[in-house]
């Protein structure tokens, strides 16, 4: 057996891999370089990163040393992570419905990429105390009263409502 | 354009700083000495520690029992932050050299963590010694066993990791006396504790009739006594180690414990973890609507420049009628008559005799 350290860093890898391949094809999507095929490596290896990112987040926090959340990296590293999995997931959909792959929807790719590595960039912050990312909260998180996630919540799903009926109809 | 790609490229990996070791240290571990790859550059890089190393053990240590272990280090010039690393090992090979490999379990480490390598600043100089005292449990079979110090630090100048290890040190492990007073094998010290708390221990002891215990104050050692094998722990105001001990009596021999450290450290970070999870859900759904709002409505996925459903439509329909068309055509033969093939005739019998019948109905024969 490894460790889960050990296996955090297997499923980190593969995660991050998958998401910048994604990254780079969403690129030439938006400057519509490249072979034919750009298009569907950036889908495909969205969905892979998205398969390998609950192995990253769960052996995670089993290698977190201690109980629980108590270090603000590990608190903004759950907060970017959820938000790049939730606009890689609505750029699958929106691709799955029939969405044309035009400079904003590969923006949003790379966006979703972006906030993945800035979410192991704060990996290498919170574990061997180094990164490349200067500027990002070491001491801050922004953490929103319960009635507000509450609401945005449920605006989220509201709006993911809306354009499945939409879809559907 | 290659040529600029190629001297921006060189410029930048002439920019990097060549560092061989953590000048920050790589944090308390449980770690082997072989640790080239992870926390120093290479092991052939290092350079080799002038540090006197030393370890102290008392003069009996019983099997399973707890123990104290005084580690020193002298004559050696760290770096600007006067850090050290040190490592309690069982062998310098740098394998399988963990104290747990022999049966050592580090209870308490210098800095109040159960770890074999513990990160040390104190005023390290050529001219100092600093000690340190770890509270281990010796291994459950009696016999001799080795024990070693391994050193890691930097220099004055920087640039060079400096690695050291102590010559064996033997310790005999005997067999625990019967009758003895000790602490059972199952308690474990509390090692640290939160700033305004007093601290109940509740001891655990065998063939013992009472317990003292002994408080560190300062220079000034304090009583406490233990009710019901509970004793309490003043709160500390600031974060900080005190030191205690217990004193076993009974039929055998009285005996000390080591002295136990208890660390007040500062309360870490918290955060409402229930409030944590439901916004990381809330911009995990939040960010799928935001983006599938976007989805283009039916009439714009009908005029998509990808969807020729239109085209291969109307193509297939003209292919199918010429299709029909060159069926209903000859293709050897003659042509056929006005009203079409001759009643009974099929296409293939108009191909090899129509011709043979249009001059038969030329010669005034019958149709």
């Amino acid at each position: 057996m490894i460790s889960a350290g050990t296996f955090h860093v297997i499923s980190t890898e593969l995660t991050i891999g998958m998401f910048a391949l994604a990254g780079v094809a969403f690129l030439l999507c938006a400057l519509k370089k490249g072979p034919t095929s750009r298009e569907a490596v950036a889908h495909w290896a969205l969905l892979g990163g998205l398969i390998a990112t609950p192995l990253a987040i769960i052996s995670g926090i089993n290698a977190v040393p201690g109980d629980g959340i108590d270090n603000p990296l590990l608190a903004n590293k759950l907060l970017l992570s959820m938000a790049s999995a939730g606009l890689a997931v609505g750029v699958l959909l929106r691709r799955k419905w029939g969405g044309e792959v035009d400079f904003r929807h590969a923006s949003i790719g790379m966006i979703s990429v972006g906030l993945m590595l800035t979410t192991a960039g704060m990996g290498g912050e919170y574990s061997r105390g180094e990164t490349l990312l200067f500027l990002i909260p070491k001491e801050t998180v922004m953490l929103f009263p319960v009635w507000a996630s509450i609401i945005l919540l449920i605006l989220g799903m509201a709006i993911v409502g809306k354009s499945t009926i939409e879809h559907r109809s | 354009m290659r040529l600029k790609v190629a001297i921006v490229l060189l410029l930048m990996i002439l920019s990097t700083t060549i560092s061989t070791a953590n000048p920050g240290g790589k944090g308390d571990a449980v770690r082997s000495r072989d640790c080239a790859g992870s926390c120093h550059a290479s092991s052939s890089s290092n350079g080799i520690s002038d540090a006197t190393l030393d370890i102290q053990f008392p003069d009996e240590v019983y099997a399973g029992l707890l123990t104290e272990v005084h580690t020193s280090v002298g004559s050696v010039e760290v770096s600007s932050n006067k850090m050290v690393g040190m490592a309690l090992l069982i062998n310098s090979d740098g394998a399988k050299d963990l104290p747990a490999n022999d049966g050592w379990e580090v209870v308490t480490d210098p800095n109040g963590g159960a770890n074999n390598y513990v990160e040390v600043t104190d005023s390290f100089s050529s001219q100092e010694t600093v000690s340190r005292t770890w509270t281990l449990r010796a291994p459950a079979s009696p016999g001799t066993y080795s024990l070693y110090l391994a050193v890691q630090h930097g220099t004055p100048n920087g640039g060079v990791a400096m690695t050291g290890i102590s010559e064996a040190m033997q310790v005999t492990v005997s067999e625990v006396p019967e009758n003895l007073p000790r602490l059972s094998e199952e308690w474990e010290p509390v090692n640290t504790r939160g700033l305004g708390e007093e601290t109940e221990i509740t001891l655990q002891t065998v063939n013992t009739d009472s317990a003292t215990i002994e408080l560190k104050n300062g220079a000034e050692i304090i009583t406490i006594p233990v009710v019901d094998d509970k004793f309490v722990i003043p709160a500390a105001v600031n974060p900080g180690v005190v030191e205690w001990r217990v004193i076993l009596e009974g039929e055998g021999p009285t005996q000390n414990s080591p002295w136990f450290r208890l660390t007040a450290q500062e309360p870490g970070w918290e955060v409402d973890e229930f409030a944590l999870y439901l916004q990381g859900f809330a911009l995990f759904i939040l960010c799928v609507g935001l983006v599938v709002l976007q989805r283009p409505k039916s009439e714009e996925i009908d005029s998509n420049k990808y969807d020729n459903t239109e085209d291969v439509t109307s193509q297939f329909g003209r292919i199918l009628d010429s299709s029909s068309a060159m069926v209903d055509l000859p293709t050897n033969g003659p042509p056929l008559p006005e009203g079409g093939l001759p009643e009974g005739w099929t296409m293939e019998q108009w191909e090899y005799y129509g011709q043979e019948h249009i001059d038969n109905i030329a010669r005034g024969g019958q149709q």
